[in-house]
This record gives C-alpha cells, structure tokens and sequence, in this order.
C-alpha cells in the first residue's frame, strides 16, 4: 500500500532559501563596500592630529566588517547554495523507494564541497538501512512519522506517510 | 555553542584577516598622511618621551609656505631604518648621544648644536610635548635635509625653539 509521498524540501522551502542566500549576498557586498569605502573616506580625512585614531578605528572596521563577511559567507551563502544544488540533485535524479521508518542516529557526515548529512537508520521493515538526510530536515524527517523514504544517491528526497 | 563551533573552524581566515586588514591600512594611512621630503619637515627626537602627534600639529599652526606638514618621529624609527637618519631635517639628541651621530648633522650655531634643554635651570624648548632627560640636549639641522638652501629647516628649528 502505498501513502501519501511528501517532498522533503517542498517549493516555498527552495524559495525561501534562494531568497535567504540572496539577501545575505546582497547584505555582505553592501557590508563590505561600505566598510571599504568608510575606511578610504577616513584614510582621505586624516590629518596629524587625526591620523592614528582614524588608523585604528579604520583597521577596527575593516576587521570587524571582513569577519562578518567571512562568517556570512562561509556558512551563510556558501552553506546554502550547497544546499540548493544538493536540493537540485534531489529533484532531478533517479529516486529509490525504501521501507521503514527513520530514526536519527548521532552521526553527522560534513561532506566536501557539500552539505553537511545526518545519518538515519530505517526500521521496523526487514534489516535496518542507513540513509543520508540533510541536517536542516533531519528533525523535520525524524518528526513526520514516514513508513518509507525515496532516496537519490543514498540521501533523502521524499518521504512517505500512510494515513 | 554552533556559532562558536563554526567560528573556531574558520578561526584561521579571522587571524589572517586581522593581520591582512592591519598592514592594508597601516600602509594606506602612511602613505596617505606622508608628503615628499620637499615638503615637509621630518624632527627626530631622541628623548625619554614625546608627544609626536600634538608636537607635529603645534608646528603645523605657522607651517611656513611650501611645506605641508611637519612629521616628528621618535629615535625608534631610526633604530628601524637607518636610512633615515640621512634625510631627517631636525634632531633633538641628548649630549652622550651626539658622539654617535657625529657627522651626520649640520650645527644650527657652533659646533655643538642648540642648546634646547638644560638639565640645571630646567629650562627647554616645547617641555610641554617632549620629556627630557637628566642631560643636557641639542637641536640639529639634518646634514641631508633638503630644506638646508631654502631654509625651511632652520625656520621650524626657530618656531621649535619659541615652544614652551
């Protein structure tokens, strides 16, 4: 018998975090033109009297600033768009259907260049398997009571639950 | 606790921006707050302690024409570069240190320089920016300035001079 199949990430999910990445970018150029362009204005305004306070308050911004931009951009931006094209692969590629029901183990998987993976075990139907979901929807799969999940290379894509 | 996590996995590109952003702007405001030799006048300062910044700025209220600024450096600097004890257009040196230099300057008046500190009447030139110490000290024109034949040195060694 075969339940209703839900998609793991559903469109407003893909919008929602295209628009996430895209504000982010927009929001970290902006930080660091700003930043740069604060900093010339005072290197440009500084005078004798002037010159090492505005020296230091202008390396303080642009520390502080590139900080922001390199945690935003590391695990902001880059995170997500990881996260779409791994929403991509999902949506595009060949699916399998698995039996039983997931049950989170403890054990991340940060895969290069990729996301990062939370291990799952699918129970209660024949040998336990072990698949891949995403971290951001490991809790939502866990929660959802499925009885079957179709994956693509191993990872998640949908899952499946019988009213 | 995960923003923490993530912080010390990328701790490496935060140190290495810190660092990158210092010498960035270190060198832009040294560059943008210099002027050629021709003009500015650059007073180098072997003393206990010194008012750099205020020192310069007072000077800079008479800047004469065709100079300007007015830079005055402590001796760390010449420690750093020696090459600069050759184009400094001032220095302000204590009497046990003369001996070291000799050669490199050009007497304001008579062999030994100005007198611009005098440890027994405590009287001295700019006291307000520049701690001396317990000897008698001198002002210098630099042998190698370029404000010797137009005598923009000598002008700024006088308006030093007047300083209380």
């Amino acid at each position: 018998m075969t339940g209703q199949i839900i998609e793991l990430y559903s469109d407003a999910d893909v919008a929602r975090l295209e628009g996430r990445v895209k504000r982010w970018t927009i929001g970290l150029w902006a930080l660091a033109v700003g930043a740069l362009a604060a900093c010339i204005a005072m290197a440009a305004m500084a005078g004798t009297e002037t010159a090492k306070r505005l020296e230091l308050l202008s390396i303080a911004v642009s520390t502080g600033a590139g900080w922001i931009v390199i945690y935003g951009g590391v695990f902001v931006v880059a995170a997500g768009r990881r996260e779409l094209r791994h929403i991509q692969m999902l949506r595009t590629e060949e699916r399998v259907r698995q039996e039983g029901s997931p049950a989170l183990t403890g054990q991340r998987v940060r895969i290069q260049k990729s996301i990062t993976a939370r291990r799952v075990e699918l129970r209660d139907r024949g040998p336990v398997r072990q698949v891949m979901v995403c971290e951001s929807k490991a809790k939502a799969l866990e929660k959802a009571g499925a009885s079957a999940v179709y994956t693509t290379h191993g990872y998640v894509a949908a899952y499946e639950v019988t009213p | 606790m995960k923003f923490l996590k993530n912080v010390f996995s990328q701790l490496h590109s935060f140190l290495l921006w810190a660092l990158v952003s210092f010498l960035v702007w270190s060198w832009v405001f040294a560059f943008a707050t210099d002027a050629p030799a021709a003009q500015k006048v650059t007073v180098y300062c072997n003393v206990p302690a010194l008012e750099d910044t205020a020192l310069a700025a007072k000077l800079e209220e008479n800047l004469p024409q065709g100079l300007k600024m007015i830079q005055v450096r402590s001796f760390d600097y010449v420690m750093f570069d020696t090459g600069t004890i050759d184009k400094g257009d001032l220095f302000i040196l204590p009497q046990s240190a003369i001996d070291e230099y000799d050669g490199q300057f050009t007497p304001i008046v008579g062999q030994e320089g100005t007198l611009i500190y005098d440890p027994e009447t405590g009287q001295g030139a700019a006291k307000s920016y520049i701690l001396y110490g317990d000897e008698p000290y001198y002002l210098f024109l630099g042998a190698g300035s370029v404000h010797l034949d137009d005598g923009l040195a000598e002008e700024i060694a006088q308006l030093l001079l007047a300083l209380s």
